[in-house]
């Protein structure tokens, strides 16, 4: 059945909301790193550009961003091969334990990130390691690399397992077949889950806030500077922070399209 | 073909747990050969394949491929490849690397493997351009030339094929068993090819092994299986039969409920006193003797029964006929031979003694 125009223009107008809902807030902090004002107001009566030119000059804000970069950079490499890993056990392989194990590894998705910050610091603390960057990667791993798995897994799950048992048939070994036939196949979902690894690392707060010690990454800084201190800067960075992601994310969509094309020029 | 044995294998057994899918399994496959193995599903068929290539591993039991023990080696060391149902061909190849795949495996050089994959594409009669074309953007009927092609680039001792054209529309798959009957012939490979489609198997090969249970029933070519099955299950398997079961007295009168038989043509059956036996006869051998006229060979055995339905076959007529003890009974003639009759009018079913088959045992 068509709807009618009156349903058709009230579907439209619930979407344009939905989507301001989303996307609103973000402007504001737009406007707001901005503003020449030292506080947040609305409406802004003068507009200036100049603290973005000071968080790009600011060693402040590189060591943070070099901070927040390290942290994601290395949760997304591991989670992508632990992921990867734990994808074929989930997904691909029948064993003993394999419904306590698909069972166990989402677990810590659900926990309060609050909660899991705390029990690693206490951990980190009973076995003397001090926490610093180094502590947190190791938090957001236990965080994010069953979310990178479980990416992996949908996509091993739509594996055929024959295609590995020809390629064993026609001479390859268990080596050969995981680079030529495995790795290949299900390497969309790796770079889908290295994505969301990335992005889920990058803007996390709860995990680093108890688990990088006197380490301070983005989004940390960003907390500690509303409630003390304020300056347009915290809205500039966050924005900043926002173009990153955003970026990574658009390369991301169209790195498909880029390497077809680049391969059909090599090709000619 | 030639009578030389390319593959044997002795007292094979494959157990799953407490169930047993293989029961010591012999069987010799010669040089050359297309053998056909054919058996309902959950026969033993697939399980059986799955060793010859490795799979898996038998339970107990020796296979060999031209007198060398392969049972213990792994299957990317054995010189024999498999065609699939699934054709598992690699999504994410072209045809080209696809049917290179198992030189690039082997190692063979960029430039060689390229001109054995175009030459393979001749053989199996896909136009050059195919090479750089993806798997999506072919027909069933290209994926099957392809997989068949992959697997004639791995020149392997022996071809193994498990029910590829078993996905297939009608038109297709009898086209692509001609085809694969030719390729055969041309490339004097061994084929071992597995289905439950009876037909499949008549169509391409020389020899038709019949797995019933996880055992051989009968190994022998396709005519002989047809008109001298040597059990019920065979006979029953192979088409449309029409069975009774007959028994010698110790004094040696045979009795065939329903049946007339005269007694010196009884005494043809081949039965000992005593033994009991199936006396088999297809329905295409059966003919409906009017009353008063009897032409062409007079029939030696014959029943009697009543006419229940007639049907249409296209190129023949099917008869079904209830006989004297309510058995059905079928009946198939060349529909320029159309007996006419109503259904409830009284027949009389007759056939030579040389068109019947005697299964011993009960």
């Amino acid at each position: 059945m068509e709807p009618s125009r009156l349903s058709r223009a009230g579907l439209l107008l619930y979407g344009i909301l939905t989507l301001g809902f989303l996307y609103l807030p973000l402007v504001a902090v737009g406007f707001a790193s901005v503003s020449k004002a030292r506080y947040l107001s609305f409406p802004i009566r003068r507009y200036d550009t100049g603290w973005y030119a000071e968080a790009m000059a600011s060693d402040t804000v590189r060591d943070l961003l070099l901070i927040s970069l390290k942290v994601a950079g290395l949760v997304t490499v591991i989670s992508m091969i632990v992921g990867f890993f734990g994808a074929l056990a989930f997904a691909r392989y029948q064993w003993r334990f394999r419904g306590l194990f698909q069972k166990l590894i989402l677990l810590p998705i659900f926990f309060p990130q609050t909660v899991l910050g705390l029990a690693l610091l206490m951990w980190f603390n009973a076995l003397g390691v001090v926490p610093s960057w180094h502590t947190a990667v190791v938090a957001h791993l236990v965080w994010i690399s069953p979310i990178a798995t479980l990416i992996i897994a949908i996509r091993a799950y739509s594996f055929d397992p024959t295609l590995e048992e020809a390629a064993r048939d026609m001479g390859c070994s268990t080596l050969q077949i995981l680079r030529e036939i495995t790795i290949p196949l299900l390497m969309p979902g790796v770079i889908s889950a290295g994505l969301f690894a990335f992005l889920l690392s990058w803007g996390n707060f709860p995990l680093s806030l108890f688990t990088t010690g006197a380490d301070s990454t983005l989004p940390e800084w960003l907390y500690a500077k509303m409630v003390a201190g304020y300056s347009p800067l915290v809205p500039t960075v966050g924005v900043l922070s926002v173009v990153a992601s955003a970026v990574l994310l658009a390369v991301a969509l169209l790195a498909p399209t880029l390497v077809r094309l680049w391969r059909r020029n090599a090709a000619d | 073909m030639s009578e030389k044995t390319i593959l044997q294998i002795a007292g094979l057994y494959k157990r799953f747990g407490d169930f047993t899918a293989l029961h010591s399994i012999d069987l010799k496959v010669r040089e050359g050969e297309f053998l056909a193995i054919v058996g309902p599903s959950g026969s033993g068929k697939t399980t059986l394949i799955r060793l010859f290539v490795g799979m898996d591993e038998p339970t107990d039991g020796t296979i060999w491929l031209r007198g060398q023990r392969i049972d213990t080696v792994p299957a990317n060391k054995r010189p024999t490849c498999m065609v699939f149902q699934s054709l598992a061909l690699f999504p994410h190849m072209t045809v080209g690397r696809n049917i290179e795949f198992p030189l690039k495996v082997a190692g063979v050089d960029p430039a060689q493997r390229r001109e054995r994959a175009l030459e393979l594409l001749d053989l199996l009669r896909l136009p050059r351009e195919y090479y750089a074309k993806r798997i999506h953007q072919c027909s069933g009927g290209e994926r099957q030339r392809v997989a068949l092609a992959r697997a004639l680039a791995f020149d392997p001792e022996i071809l193994f094929f498990d029910e590829p054209l078993s996905a297939l529309d009608f038109r297709l798959r009898k086209t692509l068993e001609k085809e694969l009957k030719d390729l055969h012939a041309r490339t004097g490979k061994t084929f071992v090819y597995i289905t439950h489609s009876l037909e499949e198997a008549m169509a391409m090969s020389d020899r038709i092994a019949i797995m019933r249970a996880g055992r051989f029933e009968q190994i022998a070519p396709a005519d002989e299986i047809y008109s001298r099955p040597v059990s019920r299950f065979v006979a029953e398997f192979m088409g449309e039969v029409n069975l009774f079961p007959v028994r010698a007295d110790d004094d040696g009168v045979i009795r065939a409920d329903g049946l007339a038989l005269d007694p010196a043509v009884a005494a043809r059956l081949g039965l000992h006193a005593g033994e009991a036996g199936t006396l088999m006869v297809r329905p295409e051998n059966v003919a409906m003797v009017n009353r008063s006229d009897a032409g062409g060979a007079a029939p030696e055995i014959t029943i009697g029964g009543h006419l229940r339905a007639e049907y249409n076959l296209g190129s023949r007529l099917q008869y079904e006929v209830e006989g004297p003890s309510g058995q059905r009974l079928t009946v198939e003639t060349l529909r320029e031979n159309r007996f006419g009759g109503a259904p409830g009018d009284a027949v009389t079913l007759g056939w030579t003694l040389d068109r019947c088959h005697v299964i011993h045992g009960d």
